[in-house]
Parts: C-alpha cells; sequence; structure tokens
C-alpha cells in the first residue's frame, strides 16, 4: 500500500473504528459536562483538535529522541504530562496576543483541555502502538478529529432533545451517558473496516 | 462534572455579593446546567412551559403598576402590590439589558398565599428557565408559582 | 543504579526547567505590551502600561467611565469610540448598535491595550473623580430610608450642580470579592463642597445598601466618583411641576436648597407622595422652603394613611393629587423623581394637561 494510502488509512481509523472517545472512552468528562450546545462543543473540539495534532508528534520526538536512547522509558507518563501543560499554556499566551476573538472562541477552552486524559491517552497509545513519526501525525490529528465529530454529535443530539420530558432522575448526565453508550454502540459497526497497524 | 466556560462564568456571577447580596444559588452547590434541568423536568411535569409561568407573572405585575406601590385588587381573587426602588440589575447570564428594580408582591386571597418577585425574576424564568438554587432565599419554586397564580395549562 | 536514578531525575528537571523557561519568555515578549499611548479627543495623551482593558486603566489614570458592572461586560453603560482598536469582541456586539459600530464605539471593559489607541471621550468625564471620604453621621429618616454624610478627605472639595449623582463603591465585605459601584443622588446643596449628604433606601438583598444599613459605622472611609447626570434645574422662569416618592426626594432636595440659597423665585409645586406617614420624612425642611423661596408649594400626599395617622392632608396616588392641582400644564416644565412606573403615570398625566414631552425632566438611572 503506497505511504499516502496507508496514512489515510490511519487517520481514517483514528476518527472512526478507533474513535478514542467512543471505542477507549477517553476524554469523557468535558464531553459529558460540557457538550450541549453546539456553539461550545464546536471550540471545545477545536481546542482538543490542536493539541492533540502538535502534542502527539511532539511526545513521539521527546520519547524517541530522548528517552529511549537514554533508557528512560519509564518517565514517559510524567514528561508527556509536562509537555501537554506546557503547549496549551504557550498557545493560550500566543492566541491572547494574536486575536482576541480566536482567544474568546477557543483560548478559553485552552485551560479545560490540559486535563482531558484523551490528550494523554493519544501519546500514550502512539508509544503503545510503536507508530512511526508519520503515523503518529496521522493518529494525532485524526484522534482530535474523532473526538471533535463525537462531542459534535453529542450536542446535536442534545440540542434536539432539549426541550424533551425525560424519566425522573436522568435528566443531565443519566440521559448523556445512555447516548454515548449507544453513540459507541454505532461506531463499533465500523469495526468491520481494519487498517493495517 | 465540567461546564462550559460559558456557565462557569455564569454561574460566577451568580455568587453571592457579585450582582445582589445573596446571589443567585443560594447553598446550591450544584452545577448550574443541572439545577436548569431539574427545574425544566419540573415545569414539562406540570403540563407547563417556563414561557407560560412567566407570563400570568407578567400579566400580575401590569394589572398592579396602576396602584403606583398601593395594593390593587385583581379578579377573581388576588390582590396585588407593585413597588419599585432606584437603580437597574443586569442578567446574570451576561446579556444586554438591565432589569429596574420592581417587585411585585400577589396574594391569592382564596388560599392565603403570598409570592413576591421582580422583573428581573419575570426574566429569568421566562427566557432563561431559571428559578434560582435550592437555598437561595429569593427562590421560586415552579409548584408554589403554579398554585398561587393558578397557572394552568393551555388547551 | 544511582547514575540510573541521577539521570532520570535529571532529564525530568532539565525537561520541565527548558519548559519552564519557555513560558516565562513567551510571557515577557508576548503578553507584556509595554507602554501604549492614549490620545484622547486628538488633545489628551496619556502614557500607560498596556494588556489590561481600557476601563481600568483609565479608571488607574484618573478618568472615570460609567459602568454598573464592574467590568464584566453585563451593564453596556462603558460606550467609548476607539477609531483604531480593531472590530468589536462577541461580547460586545450585543450592546452596540450598528450605526454605533459603524462610529467605532466599543465597550471600554473589553478593550485590551495592546498597542497605542485613539479615543474619543465626552468631556464632562473629565471632570470625574474619585472621592476618598469619611462617614460622618448616619440618620434615620424613615423606617427603611438611611441619610448619609460624607466628609470629603482627599480631593477635599467636590465641584457638582443640584441633582446630580455619584457612584458609592461597595468595597469587599463579607462576601464580595470585587468593589461593586451603585448610584445615590447628591441630596446636600453645592454650596457644601466639603461633605456630601445621600438617601438611602433599603432594598430586601439589596448589595450596596445591605452594606450601608447593617454594616456602615460614623468614623468609616468611603470611596466614591463623580458628579454624573443632567438631571439640573434647567435656566428659565417657567413655573415648575416636581413630582416625587420615596428616595426620589434626594436630587430635588439638593435642587431646591440650592435655589433656596441663591435668592431665586420661581413658581414651584413640589408634590411628594407617600404611602402612609411613617413613610414621610423631611417635611417640616420642605415646609421652611415656602418662606424661603417665594411662590414655592410643598404638597405631601399619602396613598393609604392609617387611622392612626390622623392626616389631614392631601390624599391619593400623587399622580392624582398633582392632576388635582394642575389642570393646565401647558406653560411648566416639570422634574420628576421616583419608580419608573411613577414617573411613566406622571408625564402621562402631565402631557394630558398639555406639557410638551420635551420639558419633562426626569431622573433615569439606567
Amino acid at each position: 500500500m503506497n505511504p499516502f494510502a496507508a496514512w489515510f488509512a490511519l487517520f481514517f481509523a483514528a476518527v472512526f473504528t478507533q474513535n478514542i472517545l467512543l471505542t477507549n472512552y477517553l476524554g469523557m468528562c468535558p464531553f459529558l459536562g460540557a457538550s450541549r450546545e453546539i456553539k461550545t462543543s464546536f471550540g471545545l473540539g477545536a481546542a482538543v483538535v490542536f493539541v492533540m495534532t502538535f502534542t502527539t508528534p511532539l511526545n513521539w520526538i521527546l520519547y524517541h529522541r530522548l528517552l529511549v536512547p537514554l533508557g528512560l522509558e519509564y518517565l514517559s507518563l510524567i514528561v508527556f504530562i509536562c509537555l501537554i501543560a506546557a503547549f496549551t499554556q504557550l498557545i493560550e499566551i500566543v492566541i491572547e496576543r494574536v486575536s482576541d476573538a480566536l482567544y474568546a472562541s477557543l483560548g478559553i477552552f485552552l485551560p479545560l483541555i490540559t486535563v482531558n486524559c484523551a490528550i494523554l491517552g493519544a501519546s500514550l497509545f502512539m508509544v503503545a502502538r510503536s507508530y512511526t513519526f508519520l503515523q503518529t501525525t496521522a493518529y494525532g490529528f485524526g484522534g482530535g478529529l474523532g473526538w471533535m465529530l463525537a462531542i459534535l454529535a453529542m450536542a446535536g443530539i442534545r440540542q434536539r432533545i432539549a426541550k424533551n420530558r425525560l424519566p425522573r432522575g436522568l435528566e443531565g448526565a443519566g440521559i448523556a451517558l445512555i447516548i454515548a453508550g449507544l453513540m459507541a454502540m454505532a461506531f463499533t459497526g465500523f469495526t468491520g473496516i481494519t487498517a493495517p497497524f | 462534572m465540567k461546564q462550559s466556560p460559558d456557565l462557569q462564568k455564569i454561574q460566577e456571577a451568580m455568587s453571592p455579593g457579585r450582582l445582589t447580596k445573596t446571589g443567585f444559588l443560594g447553598s446550591d452547590s450544584r452545577p448550574l446546567a443541572d439545577i436548569l434541568a431539574e427545574d425544566e423536568a419540573t415545569v414539562a411535569r406540570l403540563g407547563l412551559t417556563h414561557a407560560a409561568i412567566a407570563a400570568r407573572m407578567a400579566y400580575f405585575r401590569e394589572k398592579g403598576e396602576a396602584g403606583l406601590g398601593l395594593a390593587v385588587d385583581v379578579p377573581p381573587h388576588f390582590e396585588v402590590r407593585v413597588d419599585g426602588v432606584r437603580g437597574r440589575l443586569p442578567c446574570p447570564f451576561a446579556h444586554p439589558g438591565l432589569y429596574p428594580k420592581i417587585f411585585c408582591q400577589v396574594r391569592n386571597q382564596k388560599t392565603g398565599e403570598t409570592v413576591t418577585y421582580s422583573d428581573l425574576q419575570i426574566h429569568l424564568i421566562g427566557d432563561h428557565g431559571f428559578y434560582e438554587g435550592r437555598g437561595s432565599p429569593y427562590r421560586l419554586e415552579p409548584e408554589t408559582l403554579v398554585r398561587v397564580l393558578e397557572i394552568t395549562p393551555e388547551e | 543504579m544511582l547514575n540510573e536514578f541521577l539521570l532520570g531525575v535529571g532529564i525530568v528537571t532539565g525537561l520541565n526547567a527548558f519548559l519552564a523557561l519557555l513560558l516565562v519568555l513567551a510571557e515577557r515578549t508576548l503578553s507584556h505590551y509595554g507602554p501604549c499611548t492614549l490620545t484622547i479627543n486628538d488633545e489628551k495623551k496619556l502614557v500607560v502600561p498596556g494588556g489590561r482593558d481600557l476601563l481600568s486603566t483609565l479608571k488607574s489614570e484618573g478618568l472615570f467611565i460609567p459602568s454598573a458592572c464592574g467590568g464584566r461586560g453585563s451593564c453596556g453603560l462603558c460606550k467609548v469610540t476607539v477609531l483604531d482598536g480593531g472590530d468589536p469582541l462577541a461580547t460586545e456586539i450585543p450592546w452596540l448598535k450598528p450605526e454605533e459600530i459603524a462610529r467605532h464605539v466599543r465597550l471600554a471593559c473589553q478593550v485590551r491595550i495592546k498597542h497605542d489607541l485613539r479615543l474619543q471621550l465626552p468631556r464632562e468625564w473629565f471632570a470625574i473623580r474619585q472621592f476618598q471620604a469619611t462617614v460622618v453621621s448616619i440618620r434615620d429618616l424613615t423606617h427603611d430610608i438611611k441619610e448619609l454624610r460624607l466628609r470629603l478627605v482627599d480631593p477635599p472639595e467636590i465641584e457638582f450642580q443640584a441633582g446630580q449623582f455619584i457612584q458609592l463603591e461597595v468595597p469587599p465585605y463579607e462576601l464580595t470579592d470585587e468593589p461593586v459601584y451603585r448610584a445615590y443622588s447628591i441630596s446636600s446643596p453645592p454650596s457644601n463642597r466639603r461633605e456630601i449628604e445621600l438617601e438611602i433606601r433599603y432594598v430586601p438583598n439589596g448589595l450596596c445598601t445591605t452594606w450601608v444599613h447593617r454594616h456602615l459605622n460614623v468614623g468609616d472611609p468611603v470611596t466614591f466618583n463623580g458628579p454624573y447626570g443632567q438631571f439640573v434645574l434647567k435656566p428659565g422662569n417657567r413655573p415648575i411641576i416636581a413630582i416625587a416618592g420615596g428616595s426620589g426626594m434626594a436630587p430635588l432636595k439638593a435642587i431646591f436648597l440650592d435655589m433656596a440659597e441663591k435668592g431665586m423665585a420661581r413658581s414651584v409645586r413640589y408634590f411628594f407622595g407617600a404611602r402612609s406617614r411613617r413613610d414621610l420624612f423631611l417635611v417640616e425642611e420642605m415646609k421652611a422652603l415656602e418662606t424661603r423661596i417665594p411662590g414655592f408649594q410643598f404638597i405631601p400626599a399619602l396613598s393609604s394613611p392609617l387611622p392612626e395617622d390622623r392626616w389631614e392632608g392631601e390624599t391619593g396616588l400623587i399622580t392624582d393629587v398633582a392632576a388635582r392641582h394642575v389642570p393646565d400644564a401647558s406653560e411648566a416644565e416639570a422634574y420628576l423623581c421616583g419608580s419608573s412606573f411613577l414617573i411613566k403615570a406622571a408625564i402621562a398625566m402631565l402631557t394630558e394637561r398639555g406639557m410638551p414631552r420635551e420639558r419633562i425632566y426626569f431622573d433615569d438611572f439606567g
């Protein structure tokens, strides 16, 4: 398979069949708590895409060019978290400087992203599955997009049912988890499609 | 559970000392999103909408205005007094509009019960479905409003 | 073994130090905007540290812009024309009319000073100052209205026109975390430049009134800024009809005392409405003005006097009482101060009796 197709296949898998939220159940906290409106979900999703796309390859470099040669693979968890936190903070400073409008629509979500375990999860999966640098770029970008897709779908559904009557006790978190479960089941339909990795 | 930053900011605006002395949430520590969801469900169970409740509250407020601070009789069996103090308050939901500090007191002469609410509260209920948090001394229970103001579902 | 341990610790420490350095550098270079020059009305230039919002920066420079929400973007009062500040943010758009956006009007609390700016401010705002004062007396006027007397400390004197108001700062107390401002009319005449008097009516759950009624003591320091407002006596000789209720007395008291001190003679009929006797106050002082101002008449009215009040004066709604006394209002001008529906009813009554809308002035704390 030519490299471009391989890249795309992995990207596609990261978005759909191995969706980091619906398949691996990572990044659930903001997914359940902040997904009531499409507008905010879009901002949150865009922030996740941005951070995941850049931190996963950066972590690859740190892991393979620093930790592995020195035999310090066991430090990967700490090192990844530090990089993600620093990166998010740095980007927030840059965006605040460059554009007030962009900061208002995306920048305010960045602090929420630092503690999103999907970001760390992507880096850890990258290590566990021994991706190459190129594969990591596909996985990071795809993973972020997949998360964004999931939260947008969730927000759309919740906006649709916002005015509906629900059984007592299921409002809020209850119905959100049920919807997430149904979405995850729908996405398992994709597992028939396998990607070479 | 985390809320979106917008709701978080609004929730902070509702804390004591920001707009009013006791704030809008009282001792309720739940996220704002949950407070809204629960009241939404209660109102739906009563067969009504927030807009319908707010409309009835506004109706008594209109009728009571003519009294200029003096109680007015509103048929069939209500007594309404509307009074105001100076100044205006912004809505904690952070959109344009300042609401005069006008208070409406409705007494149901048949049951003897009274409810008091401000112009801002009519807006909070009608446009945001917000009845204030549990433990807030100014919380308006949807069931109480419906009972005292005799709000019935439209046919 | 030790080598491994040191290597691990060293790498983590080194990496974190590097990232921290990067962040510090970014903050130093990107978040610090250095000094910026604000050019106001093409004449006044202010050099200010950049990075903060326009509202609080101007406040630090002694220039006060009206604000009710303390800079949170929820009152829309801090409108300023910023000629080269860029487009309004999403938080500002709901407050601005299309023609204001075209004229580059922004909300000062939402404008971040990142570079030099050219502003246009109304001239009156230059006269607004912040004052430190001390509470000299707190006196009960009625069961829910207190009269607050403040002696100015810094600056020691204030210049204002009778009828204007100030913004009283409510300091962080109990549960507030930032100061909040509330507007009150000055009820003392402008001749007294060293002290001002305010009338403060208790509001249930009120942020400022609870502080004044329950926490403030004689001798406490107080901060306020001002003066603001256009509710002042208009020049001329037209007969005056004044209608007020509750704490609406304050600006009118300042205006009439000022008239008396200046020896003005004008026909004034001042209708003051209250519910029962316990809501009336300063009756003797207002009656005394009848001897000091030729043509002044004070007409208090109670809308629901209690039997023990033994009230012999006018009764009924204040607008009805005024209507009875003024069959024809076409030649007079009116000054109204009170709740919005009192003002609404009074305007309706006066226009019905021939008064043109432009000659009706009312105190509107919008």
